[in-house]
């Protein structure tokens, strides 16, 4: 029921915010998201799943049993740190649009509400089917959202978003269906339990995502495993966006309403991460381990070519959108590492980008409701003007950049060492088939990263003043009541009270020359997580460990490989030693010298020599 | 009093080739890194020591204060002594901690990142868990830094309470010299919010530095190597409406990112090989492992070579050294504190910290060695060719720090330390006399139009601490520059290695430079008959804060805009004691600590390790100084070097002004010589090297990209496939046009396609 109420409470609110009237619907909407925050809340501090690999909140409904279809529902770690993600911003976008939004709020306060029910509901699906209705649910109030509420290219935006993402993900689907119609097979030929009088049947069908992602990674060929990734990819890999099919977001964070291109950063782009963490790498490992070269150049191309382009672009917003691409090179590189290190960066990466960039996205919607552009080359030296909003522009975009103390950090060096350390006869216990000619020039996005964001800084943040817009009116007039401005807040002593000769002449914007407390209690909780975040990462990384190591169950090292003789030199640990490097100390030089063919050589396409049942399974098939 | 005067300086002498002889010793038959290792103490876990934790969260309460400030608008200096309380108390823990640890120590603070997934999987734990915790490692080399860093932190604050006035008075900043853009500038005021916004950034500097040096593991390190870095492109970008100051805190940022990228690189290398980034951790596994280590295949082999790009970024080597003149675009404390005593020092610190990865490769050390000395050569002649002292000075800096990774190339860690340490002093004292001088003449810094200082009243501080600061730059003898430069000087003549004579005397040749641009400025500014001329807002755009000396000369009756009737401020109670402090420290910084006390802190570190590793007490492959013992010879020769450069600098800059001139028309004007100074002054054209080979390509590239998104990846691939169904369409539209014949047409070919259908598969069935 819990579980069910991360879905229903903001299903009713939207119900709720649709039929109430205009002049209280956002604040409806904005009790109905906090409702959902402080259930999220609740329900993650009891959440009996941290730590562990396993599922709580579970609860099944059957719907069609008949066809083996149920509401099954259920959250491991990562979906409730990504749940948590989803509740923390649902208020803060809704607030963040009380000035944003001004016709049909009813309708926009409804759509946001019911995205982030559909959204929970991606991440709490256990069965297939439920998690393909909540997969494609997602796209339809955002493409109202941006159809509705948009820029000026708004149609062709919310329609490519739309058909884009559609299609792909109608290949994940045939994908998965493929999986449970292998398994329905395995059963009718007398595979486990199989029971002949049922052949023929649909009795034999299930939906469960327990029991295919176990049957898929053990009973399937690796070529009908590759199938399935290659229709997994058709969805995600457009979802997160990876390089080449990242071009409907720029389209889509462009023209979306400020809140649209929040959640789109925040929690959507992150559905593909999680379908790739939640379905391909448990799923078809032999498949993944195939194919995590190929996928890991496509995200370094990613992080390399989006960085580039951010470079020269002259729109903000489309600056940002390309960073995510860039970004999110970074996150499902780490996934494909297939060690701990770099998925428990990937799973950090995909919270700290949706902080970090959900922020900067806020930030130039509050630049945008003064001065209704996001052309770079028309603002400069917005600091002096608003230097609050100044001040949290340079906190996220070193949070974003990874400075060292922030949360963007940690899980970009998680994600690279993680990468770094993916060879076949990785120290790690988890052999990959990456290693440091894949981490070398993805690292070269850090540099890029820091370039095009300082760039943007200095264009827009510093500078001489310029106020987009203004040159247009009369420069004398513009001068002179700014500098009246200015000398009626050096009197008085305070920047707001200025304001209002300033803003006086933007018709639709009552807002304040600065930030107003609003927008500042926006940004701080952000802020705050940011911190926290980039000082305790443990937090999070404690609380999916034992996700991170269920899914990666598949890669790592078979037991054989291990050398007796340092097992038992090795001291149990206790919890006293846990932070120590116990190899370190062990008296066994052996155990830590180093490997000197551990990163030799490129390893593209080469399979490592694992003992994955995969003969065993092959006889089903 | 002149005995006594004597005798000092005997004892000096004598303290400072025991350090030398020290230093031989020291690692005597030490060749590979692990018995370097080996020679590191292990640390004790020491948890009552846990206040030291303080020496980092005072400047971090510092900072957040200051940011309070700022947001609510607070007048007055309350900022700068909330800074300079915070800083004061933490030297005074510095210094406790001094006389508290012997040892390495390490002092948990708190858990911060800590993976361990060791118990999932089988076998052996080693690199199965990623721990890098808050915590600190402080041993006599942190100690030897954190002795300067905090303390200088602190009186440089002092000072800048002083000398950020004008910020205080009114708010943000305008420079940009544009009074256009003034007055456009809309926003209000903010009073004090730029005055609290510096002394931020420098405690922010204060705690990122503290962590780097102070760090346990090489994650904190890099934590606190990023931090300065912000806070180096906050403070260089103080001016923030300058677009020149932007350009510089984004040019240093960048650069340093270059570098950050071959330090985290070499992170990732050492966590691979060694399974730990725990300095303590790391020593014990380099002692434990097996001796042939050093031929661990390349992902072993490039850890000194990655790491010595991050040292190169950060202080400023070649070739990623362009950032750091740029970077005097920010307020003189700043240099003074940042990119002159400490910041820029990080880079030999690292290398020093990490001293044992670099046996690992025998070509790191002497890379390393090359890179400084060349660095120290080509700094110097751009610094003898340049007219604004603040530059001279910032060229002069980066030419010093080649001097110290010389010394640290040629395996005399302490030598490079002893530098760090006696520069940390005599380069603030220069760098905030300069500011002093640019505070006073409304933001003038070129050497043409400046003379006589110490004649006007009020300025006979600044000119005798720039003095001292010039004697120690130069290395007179028995100044602390004289010792620690010739530590590096005679070392790199008995360090046998690939040109290692080569670059001693190229080294010699730029001592000798350095005396001469140094005296150059002195005798130029100081010296000679009285002239001044003000800075003027219009002065140019390379140059730091005019904007507010304009403005403060327009608003203050006692500052007129020109020449005749400007008076200059002179520096007040502050600034003098701040400067009088340095310039005593400069000038005896050898007879307080001396060279060997510099000594045993660098030799009961990690930085001691092989050093020096050429066993040259016996005699087997002593380097000579033309037949002579270097270290005995080179007092005398360093000595008259530096004197001859004085000497030149007193011919053409004190007694002959004109003499400079025409040496310079009569270079321009030969044919044959006129690119030696055109390249001189223009800083042999490397910044506009790496926009032509590194910006520009990357620029087009990033247009190309951005096309090539626009019109081959979105426009051809994807719009063109969701054309197909139309187009597709198109093509079946003549179908559907209602024309019976042509449906009749259809039909007929339709029932012919399966017929023959049929048939085929009749035929293919009767055959089989």
């Amino acid at each position: 029921m819990t579980a069910a109420l991360l879905i229903l409470i903001p299903l009713v609110a939207a119900i709720a915010t649709a039929v109430a009237p205009t002049a209280i619907a956002r604040w409806v909407a904005a009790i109905g998201s906090l409702v959902l925050l402080a259930h999220t809340l609740v329900t993650s501090m009891f959440f009996g799943a941290w730590g562990t690999g396993d599922f709580a909140l579970t609860a099944s409904v059957p719907f069609l049993a008949e066809f083996g279809i149920n509401l099954a529902l259920g959250a491991d770690s990562v979906s409730m740190a990504l749940i948590i993600l989803n509740g923390i911003l649902m208020p803060l976008c809704v607030f963040g649009s009380f000035t944003a939004v001004t016709h049909r709020s009813r309708e926009y306060y409804a759509w946001l509400l019911a995205l982030a029910a559909a959204v929970n509901g991606v991440f709490l699906a256990r069965d297939l089917i439920f998690f393909y209705v909540c997969f494609e649910f997602t796209l339809v109030p955002l493409f109202f959202l941006i159809a509705i509420y948009g820029g000026e290219n708004r149609a062709k935006a919310s329609i490519k978003f739309f058909l884009y993402t559609f299609t792909g993900s109608l290949l994940t689907l045939a994908g998965l269906l493929y999986v449970a119609w292998r398994y329905s097979l395995s059963l009718e030929f007398g595979g486990a339990g199989g029971d002949l009088a049922a052949a023929g049947t649909l009795s034999n069908w299930t939906f469960d995502i327990a029991t295919l992602t176990t049957f898929a990674s053990q009973e399937l060929l690796p070529s009908q495993q590759g199938l399935v990734l290659f229709a997994l990819l058709a969805g995600f890999a457009v979802k997160v966006p990876l390089f080449p099919v990242h071009t409907w977001l720029p389209l889509a964070h462009t023209e979306a309403p400020t809140a649209g291109s929040v959640l789109l950063a925040g929690v959507l782009l992150k559905l593909g991460t999680y379908g790739l963490f939640r379905f391909a790498l448990p799923m078809v490992p032999d498949a993944v381990i195939v194919w995590a070269p190929a996928i890991a150049v496509l995200c370094i191309i990613g992080i390399l070519y989006a960085a580039l382009i951010c470079w020269v672009q002259d729109d903000i917003k489309r600056l940002v959108a390309y960073s995510s691409v860039s970004h999110l090179g970074f996150c499902v590189l780490g996934l494909f590492a297939l060690n701990p290190l770099g998925v428990q960066g990937s799973v950090l990466y995909m919270i700290n980008h949706g902080l970090s960039t959900s922020a900067l996205f806020f930030l130039i919607g509050m630049v945008y409701e003064r001065y209704h552009t996001r052309d770079m080359d028309s603002m400069s030296g917005l600091g002096r003007r608003m230097p609050v909003w100044g001040f949290f522009m340079v906190f996220f975009t070193m949070a974003s950049v990874g400075l060292p103390g922030l949360n963007g950090f940690i899980s970009e060096f998680f994600c690279l060492i993680g990468t770094y350390t993916a060879t076949p006869d990785s120290p790690s216990g988890y052999p990959g088939v990456l290693g440091p000619a894949y981490a070398w020039p993805a690292a070269v996005g850090m540099i890029l990263g820091a370039m095009y964001l300082l760039i943007m800084l200095g264009k827009v943040v510093f500078g001489p003043l310029r106020v987009p817009g203004e040159h247009a009116h009369s420069h004398a007039a513009r001068h002179g009541a700014a500098e009246s401005g200015d000398h009626a807040t050096a009197a008085h002593g305070g920047a707001t009270t200025g304001s209002a000769h300033a803003a006086g002449d933007h018709a639709t914007s009552t807002l304040p020359q600065d930030l107003s407390p609003r927008e500042i209690g926006i940004l701080i909780p952000l802020a705050v997580l940011c911190v926290v975040l980039g000082i305790q990462p443990k937090f999070i990384t404690d609380a999916i460990a034992g996700s991170v190591t269920a899914t990666l169950s598949a890669y790592a090292e078979p037991v054989e490989l291990a050398p007796a003789a340092v097992r038992s030199a090795d001291p149990a640990p206790s919890s006293d030693d846990a932070f120590i490097v116990p190899g370190a100390m062990s008296p066994n030089p052996g155990a830590i010298s180093p490997n000197p063919s551990a990163v030799s050589g490129i390893t593209l396409f080469s399979i490592p020599a694992r003992a994955l049942p995969l003969e065993t399974g092959s006889t089903h098939a | 009093m002149l005995t006594d005067g004597l005798q000092l300086l005997t004892s000096a002498i004598a303290a400072a080739s025991l350090a030398a002889d020290g230093g031989h010793a020291a690692g005597e038959g030490a060749k590979t890194a692990m018995d370097a290792a080996r020679a590191i103490a292990p640390a004790i876990d020491a948890p009552s020591l846990a206040w030291a934790g303080w020496i980092l969260w005072l400047p971090i309460i510092s900072a957040v204060c200051c940011g309070l400030c700022a947001a609510f608008r607070v007048r007055g200096k309350l900022p700068a002594w909330i800074t300079v309380g915070c800083l004061g108390i933490a030297s005074i823990l510095v210094f406790m901690l001094y006389g508290r640890v012997d040892g390495p120590v390490t002092i948990h603070l708190f858990d911060w990142i800590s993976l361990d997934w060791s118990g999932t999987t089988e076998g052996n734990r080693a690199g199965r868990s990623l721990v890098a915790n808050f915590a600190l490692y402080v041993d006599s080399l942190t100690l030897l830094w954190m002795l300067f860093v905090v303390p200088l932190g602190t009186l440089i604050a002092l000072y800048a309470s002083e000398y950020m006035e004008p910020d205080m008075r009114v708010g943000p900043r305008r420079g940009s010299g544009n009074s256009a853009h003034r007055a456009i500038g809309g926003g209000g005021p903010h009073e004090g919010a730029g005055y609290a916004r510096f002394f931020a950034g420098v405690s922010l500097f204060l705690f990122a530095m503290s962590a780097l040096v102070m760090g346990d593991n090489l994650v904190m390190l890099y934590l606190g190597w990023e931090g300065v870095g912000f806070a180096s492109y906050m403070l260089i970008g103080y001016y923030y409406t300058k677009p020149s100051a932007v350009a510089a805190a984004k040019k240093a940022f960048i650069m340093n990112r270059i570098g950050d990228l071959g330090l985290a690189l070499a992170i990732y290398l050492i966590w691979l090989n060694y399974g730990s980034l725990e300095y303590d951790t790391l020593w014990m596994v380099l002692a434990a492992a097996p001796d042939d280590l050093a031929v661990g295949g390349w992902s072993v082999q490039a850890i000194p070579f990655l790491l010595m790009l991050g040292a190169f970024g950060k202080s400023a080597q070649l070739p990623l050294y362009v950032w750091l003149p740029d970077a005097m675009e920010g307020p003189t404390p700043v240099s003074a504190l940042i990119h002159a005593a400490t910041m820029v020092t990080a880079g030999i610190y690292l290398i020093a910290r990490t001293y044992p990865f670099f046996l690992l490769h025998e070509a790191a050390l002497p890379t390393v060695a090359w890179v400084g000395g060349l660095t120290a050569f080509l700094a110097a002649t751009i610094g003898m060719a340049q007219y604004d002292i603040k530059r001279i000075m910032a060229y002069s800096t980066v030419s010093q720090l080649g001097f110290m990774f010389l010394g640290l190339g040629v395996m005399t860690s302490f030598g490079g330390a002893y530098h760090v340490f006696t520069h940390a002093f005599f380069k603030a004292a220069l760098f905030l006399t300069c500011g002093a001088i640019m505070h006073g003449f409304a933001g003038q810094l070129d050497l043409r139009k400046l003379s006589g200082l110490r004649h006007i009243p009020g300025w006979r501080v600044v000119s005798y601490v720039m003095l001292a600061g010039c004697l120690c730059l130069a290395g007179v003898p028995f100044t602390s520059g004289y010792f620690s430069k010739d530590a590096i000087l005679a070392e790199a003549f008995v360090t046998p290695g690939p040109g290692f004579q080569f670059l001693g005397f190229l080294a010699l040749f730029t001592a000798g430079l350095t005396a001469y641009y140094t005296f150059r400025v002195w005798f130029r500014v100081c010296a000679g008959p009285v002239h001044y001329e003000p800075g003027d807002e219009g002065h140019g755009p390379s140059h730091g804060e005019h904007g507010e000396h304009g403005e403060h000369a327009a608003t203050a009756p006692d500052h007129g805009g020109h020449a005749h009737d400007f008076h200059p401020h002179a520096p007040r109670l502050a600034i003098n004691l701040v400067l009088i402090v340095l310039a005593v420290g400069a000038l005896i910084a050898w007879v307080v600590p001396g060279g060997a006390w510099v000594e045993s802190m660098v030799s009961r570190s990690s930085a001691a390790a092989g050093v020096p590793g050429h066993g040259h007490a016996h005699g087997g492959a002593h380097g000579s100084f033309l037949g002579f013992d270097p270290h005995v010879v080179m007092y005398y020769v360093s000595a008259g070097v530096a004197l001859l450069g004085i000497a030149i600098a007193a011919w053409f800059h004190l007694f002959n002004r004109k003499a400079a001139d025409d040496l310079r028309a009569s270079l321009l004007g030969n044919p044959a010589t006129r690119w030696l100074p055109t390249a001189m002054e223009n800083k042999w054209y490397v910044d506009e090297g790496y926009i032509f080979l590194v910006r520009a390509p990357l620029w087009l590239l990033g247009h190309l990209l951005a096309f090539l998104d626009r019109f081959l990846v979105d426009g051809l691939l994807v719009d063109g496939i969701a054309r197909l169904p139309r187009i597709l369409g198109r093509a079946f539209q003549p179908l559907q046009n209602g024309l019976l014949q042509g449906y009749a047409v259809t039909m007929a070919g339709g029932v012919g396609l399966i017929i023959a259908w049929v048939v085929w598969v009749w035929l293919q069935g009767g055959g089989a």
